[in-house]
């Protein structure tokens, strides 16, 4: 006769009520974990799609993700003719508050080197990629843009043509993908007075431009993304770009390590921190509600004694309870954290190997709960019958 | 009655340290119960009667003295009862004056654990409990909660319970104190059924004067010790139950 299952079956109510207790404390630890992991891979999302071997970005400088970085606008070229450079695109990003219909936008604008790059690397939930090399844009759905959509940034107004989704940029603003160009000539958007203030200054200092405006133009190319040949010699590659002086270059790998264990580390020590806390609280409301539901049947546990039950036949009354509890809340954590998470403005991501863990985890509160229940059940004496 | 005794209990003594005072609560009681024998133990609150319950139950040891049953001693001065669980559950079972019924478990379902827990396989442990639940005429409750049974019922749930390992000793404290006269003598009837089919010995603590009769013989404690030991007179009664109709006549 299972007794664990009999009593969870007469006071079936309660069981659910505390399990449900209990998914909350483990919803709340899928979020914490599935934030964590969610933030790594938003933060990682471009780096590991966008498909290049080495970033080359500004001299003395780890950007553009770590810190910022600005190069020449023709560093492409110069890239270019490296040996064992198969091919080059410029990378910009720059984080954009527009207003739309009333509302006010935030998207991380993103460029695009058309014709190289159409953005075939994104995947798409609807639309298409990029077709012209001006004023077509490919917006993520959280931005708040729909298909077709005109929407004005700088002084030109873009035709949303395709549609991602969880495209996000570590902060969690969505990706908006227009051309380089197109985003070069949005960050340099300037008022009125601005340009006014620039000629003068350029007058008085009878200084000229390079790109024959009277209006100092600073490069807003973060970076150029190198594609290398197959038997290209890393190093040697490496060696020739640096060796300019004004470049730095950077692997996929130390792109991630610089985002994971620089830009981000102290967010994610801090959500491992909380996550662990979380545990920590977990564990000691499972084991009170063991302890106290065993506390509730000490009697019964005398009775059982009186009447000869071995002591296996309570723990494993307790074991069991201990267990459907922590089962039960898991889940049921696990049902919550699928149709609440979604809902999120930021991405939360649910990884079969962190709900293993969590289980692992779980397993051991529960061992440690039934451990407490168990120690005080045994003490129980079989005349408390008679109390 | 024929037979060895099933329970002996030789000079048992139970003292409690409190304060600077030793409280006797057992002060020497000795004495005998054979099978097919329902014995009454009898005595004012205070007298020693659930004390010599739970020394001869087995629950807790005497301070000085002997519990032999079936001429085996298996209680004495600082035994390990605990280690006496799997003896006490083939040879003693228990009714209290609440039934003590788990309360999530069925009627059937309290008197098959019983059984299960001594390793019987779930299938005949149910149905030896049917059939012991027939035989206290609960036939007809047998799938029914505690919580839906009469106190009645339950105490009998409780018996059934008791009876389910065929011990050879049947220990009950206040059995019929919730019951009405009716269905206290109904149980205290039980007992005597029982000891006569199985032979078994039955000591049964009560303050009930309505069921005296039923007993074969009281043992009256008076502050720790035996004050009289009295066989059921010829008509049916005993001098204690003589003296309580007459008290209950002059009230």
């Amino acid at each position: 006769m299972n007794l664990g299952l009999k009593d969870v079956h007469h006071n079936l109510g309660r069981f659910i009520m505390t399990a449900a207790g209990v998914a909350f404390l483990v919803t709340a630890s899928i979020g914490m974990i599935g934030l964590y992991r969610g933030i790594v891979a938003d933060a990682l999302l471009v780096i590991e799609s966008i498909g290049a071997d080495l970033w080359v970005v500004q001299g003395g400088r780890s950007g553009p993700f770590s810190e910022s970085s600005a190069i020449a606008s023709d560093m492409d070229r110069r890239v270019e003719g490296v040996a064992g450079v198969a091919t080059v695109r410029r990378f910009v990003q720059i984080s954009q508050q527009f207003e739309h219909e009333g509302r006010s936008h935030r998207a991380s604008l993103t460029g695009l080197d058309y014709p190289l790059d159409n953005g075939a690397w994104v995947p798409l939930v609807a639309g298409r990629h990029l077709k012209s090399g001006h004023f077509e844009a490919i917006a993520d759905r959280s931005i708040g843009l729909v298909l077709g959509e005109r929407v004005r940034l700088g002084l030109d107004e873009f035709t949303i043509v395709g549609l991602t989704r969880g495209m996000v940029d570590m902060g969690g603003d969505g990706l908006l993908f227009v051309t380089v160009n197109d985003a070069a000539s949005i960050a340099q958007r300037r008022t009125s007075e601005e340009v006014l203030l620039a000629r003068s200054t350029a007058g008085r200092s009878g200084q000229g431009s390079l790109s024959g405006s009277s209006v100092a133009q600073d490069s807003k190319i973060a970076a150029v993304l190198v594609t290398l040949n197959p038997a290209a010699d890393v190093a040697s590659v490496r060696r020739a770009i640096m060796a300019w002086g004004d470049a730095n270059v950077l692997s996929r790998a130390e792109q991630q390590s610089l985002l994971l264990d620089q830009r981000l580390w102290r967010l994610r020590v801090q959500i491992l921190a909380f996550t662990s806390v979380l545990l920590v609280v977990m564990a000691i409301v499972i084991s009170l509600i063991i302890y106290m539901l065993t506390m509730e049947k000490r009697h019964q546990i005398a009775m059982l004694k009186l009447i000869g039950a071995r002591n296996r036949v309570i723990v494993a009354m307790i074991v069991e309870q201990a267990y459907l509890i922590g089962a039960g809340g898991l889940a049921l954590g696990l049902v919550l954290a699928n149709i609440i998470f979604p809902y999120f403005p930021r991405r939360v991501v649910i990884d079969p190997g962190d709900i293993a863990q969590l289980g692992a985890a779980m397993a051991v509160i529960c061992g440690f709960a039934s451990f407490l229940g168990i120690s005080r059940a045994l003490k129980v004496r079989a005349q408390e019958v008679l109390s | 009655m024929k037979g060895e005794p099933v329970l002996r209990v030789r000079d048992a003594r139970r003292h409690y340290v409190s304060g600077d005072s030793v409280v006797r609560a057992l002060d020497g009681v000795s004495f005998e119960i054979n099978p097919g024998e329902v014995v009454g133990i009898l005595g004012p609150s205070g007298s020693g009667k659930s004390t010599l319950l739970l020394i001869a139950g087995l629950l807790e040891p005497p301070t000085a003295g002997e519990v032999f049953i079936r001429d085996r001693c298996v209680s004495s001065v600082g035994a390990d009862l605990d280690s006496l669980r799997d003896f006490r559950r083939d040879n003693i079972g228990f009714v209290f004056q609440k039934a003590n019924l788990i309360p999530f478990l069925s009627a059937v379902e309290n008197v098959a654990l019983a059984l299960e827990i001594d390793d019987v396989p779930s299938r005949p442990a149910r149905a030896y409990a049917e059939h012991l639940l027939e035989s206290v005429d609960l036939a007809h409750r047998i799938d029914n909660l505690p919580t839906r049974l009469s106190g009645g019922e339950q105490q009998r749930v409780a018996v059934a319970r008791a009876l389910a390992n065929d011990p050879a000793l049947i220990l009950a404290d206040e059995p019929t104190a919730a019951l009405d006269s009716v269905r206290g003598r109904q149980v205290i009837g039980l007992f005597r059924q029982i000891a006569d089919t199985r032979q078994a010995a039955v000591a049964v603590v009560t303050h009930d004067p309505r069921v005296l009769d039923l007993f074969d013989r009281t043992i009256e404690l008076r502050d720790g010790r035996i004050v009289a030991e009295k066989p059921l007179s010829a008509d049916g009664n005993n001098s204690l139950q003589n003296a309580t109709a007459a008290q209950d006549r002059s009230q």
